[in-house]
């Protein structure tokens, strides 16, 4: 089963295609991922897909009303969305600034909503099971063109200003003395975000995209030394679900998010599971010693 | 840098924290704020860094009013629980002190501060690992580290002991004595080895809440 996989990854254009994809998301997911998890907004993720879901749903509608140009490529609306969603939570968090969730919740519910408007008002409603759950392995050739700029993007902004992006992260108080304005950096952050969630959302699916952003990190957190050993650490094991889950969405015809989901929960339980039996065995010798 | 304020005043809601304050520092001046716990200190300081809104009263920074200031890296700040700063996720010392430096700061000023604040040995080590006596100069570090005009440390001995004290107390003075402003916000700690210049102190009592003096090193306020 395994060698039928590793033949055809390189003879199918298709799988090809699926493994170009995995391997940019791969990087791509944790890398942002790790700040999103600095600055406690895990759940940001979920919020963005949500609303980029109507742009998707939006799309469907178009084009079962005759702008099929819409039906090929409904990820560009779903981008435009995520952004139109992202904004509307900087705009949420500071009417409610001491319950910032709130406004997560308000952008997601109206995300949820509109998608399942326009899902039923769109004709051909097939694909939403897809767009739940992610199907990477039935990316077409103009996806791939959009992760690559996506993520030549995102890497660039990282070298030009990867050092301020973690600084605020870190510690938005102090922001303003390294000369920062942290207002605009949200909105900058919040829009690659929500670039980057929505192309997320093809090869994940709505429901999955925070994960395939947080659970390698999660387990990135729990043996990285540093900042940067964790976001390299996280980026192995983010290409490691994307292979094998790759493997399983293929092998058994389940849906390529929920795989590589399901790949990242084990790393991170087998992580979590053998760091807590080496720290056990280090107090058992110590008190020895002792 | 000089620091102007004319007639401050600064509340929450209907509770008048601050009224009527009026200070000048200058350029290598040294004020101690004093004050229980509640009496302003901190909602003082939130002001003086723009944070809270200062209405009615000014503030003008190098003639520059507070609302349109924006030189704030002239400025290295130390908050009283490093509120805000993530601690769980994994970052060292040296990682955060060169996310937080300017660019034309070099590697030499980096490690000649943390030599001076006797963390040398601790550079790779990670943040949440630390004491609270070694975060604090840390963060002390990474306040100098762009070369401030104006230093401000917010309760800044809360949490090391007796002997870091004596020295954190002589590091801040020799600074001071390259010329660099010091404000510096105490709650309890007796103020004798202090060599300040100026003292704000602070009370919760409304109406009167506060009280400055001018402070001569050789001994004796004005």
């Amino acid at each position: 089963m395994f060698l039928s996989f590793i033949t055809d990854l390189f003879q199918q254009d298709f799988m090809l295609r699926a493994l170009a994809a995995g391997f940019m998301l791969g990087i791509l997911a944790p890398l942002l991922g790790s700040i999103v998890v600095v600055r406690r907004l895990s759940f940001i993720a979920d919020t963005l897909g949500h609303f980029s879901l109507v742009g998707i749903s939006v799309s469907l509608f178009l084009s079962s009303i005759g702008f099929s140009y819409f039906f090929e490529k409904p990820l560009y609306l779903g981008i435009i969305f995520s952004v139109i969603g992202g904004l509307l939570i900087e705009f949420f968090r500071r009417s409610y600034k001491n319950y910032k969730e709130i406004s997560m919740v308000i952008v997601m519910s109206l995300g949820a909503a509109l998608s399942a408007i326009f899902f039923s008002l769109a004709s051909k409603t097939g694909s939403l099971y897809e767009y739940l759950f992610g199907s990477i392995l039935t990316v077409t050739n103009y996806y791939i063109y959009l992760i690559f700029i996506t993520l030549f993007i995102v890497s660039l902004l990282f070298i030009l200003f990867g050092k301020k992006i973690v600084a605020v992260s870190f510690d938005e108080t102090n922001a303003k003395f390294l000369g920062i304005n942290v207002n605009i950096f949200q909105i900058i952050f919040m829009v690659m975000l929500s670039i980057v969630v929505s192309v997320l959302l093809e090869a994940a699916g709505v429901l999955l995209i925070s994960s395939m952003m947080v659970i390698p990190v999660a387990a990135g957190m729990r043996i990285g030394w540093s900042y940067k050993s964790t976001v390299i650490i996280s980026i192995i094991f983010s290409e490691l679900s994307v292979l094998v889950g790759l493997w399983g969405a293929y092998s058994f015809t389940i849906p390529s998010g929920a795989a590589i989901v399901s790949v990242n929960i084990i790393i991170l339980l087998i992580v979590a599971l053998t760091k807590r039996i080496i720290s056990a065995r280090r107090i058992k010798n110590l008190s020895r010693k002792v | 840098m000089q620091i102007y304020i004319n007639k401050l005043t600064f509340g929450y809601g209907i509770k008048t924290v601050i009224k009527n304050l009026s200070l000048t520092l200058n350029q290598g001046d040294y004020l101690v704020i004093k004050g229980k716990n509640g009496s302003g200190k901190s909602t003082f300081i939130k002001c003086l860094l723009g944070i809270n809104d200062v209405k009615p009263g000014s503030i003008f920074l190098d003639e520059t009013d507070i609302t349109a200031f924006k030189k704030w890296p002239k400025f290295g700040y130390v908050s009283q629980t490093f509120d805000g700063f993530n601690y769980e996720f994994p970052i060292t010392v040296s990682e955060l002190l060169n996310v937080s430096s300017a660019n034309n700061v070099s590697v030499q000023t980096r490690l000649k501060l943390l030599d001076q604040m006797k963390i040398f040995n601790i550079q790779n080590q990670n943040i949440n690992s630390l004491s609270g006596g070694q975060l604090q100069r840390v963060f002390i570090v990474r306040a100098m580290l762009n070369n401030p005009e104006v230093l401000i440390l917010d309760e800044p001995t809360a949490s090391i002991d007796k002997q870091n004290k004596t020295f954190f107390y002589e590091t801040i003075e020799a600074l001071n004595k390259q010329g660099i402003t010091i404000i510096l916000i105490t709650h309890s700690d007796s103020m004798e080895h202090l060599h300040y210049t100026h003292v704000l102190e602070m009370y919760a009592d409304s109406t009167n809440n506060f009280s400055t003096r001018q402070h001569s090193t050789e001994g004796g306020d004005e």
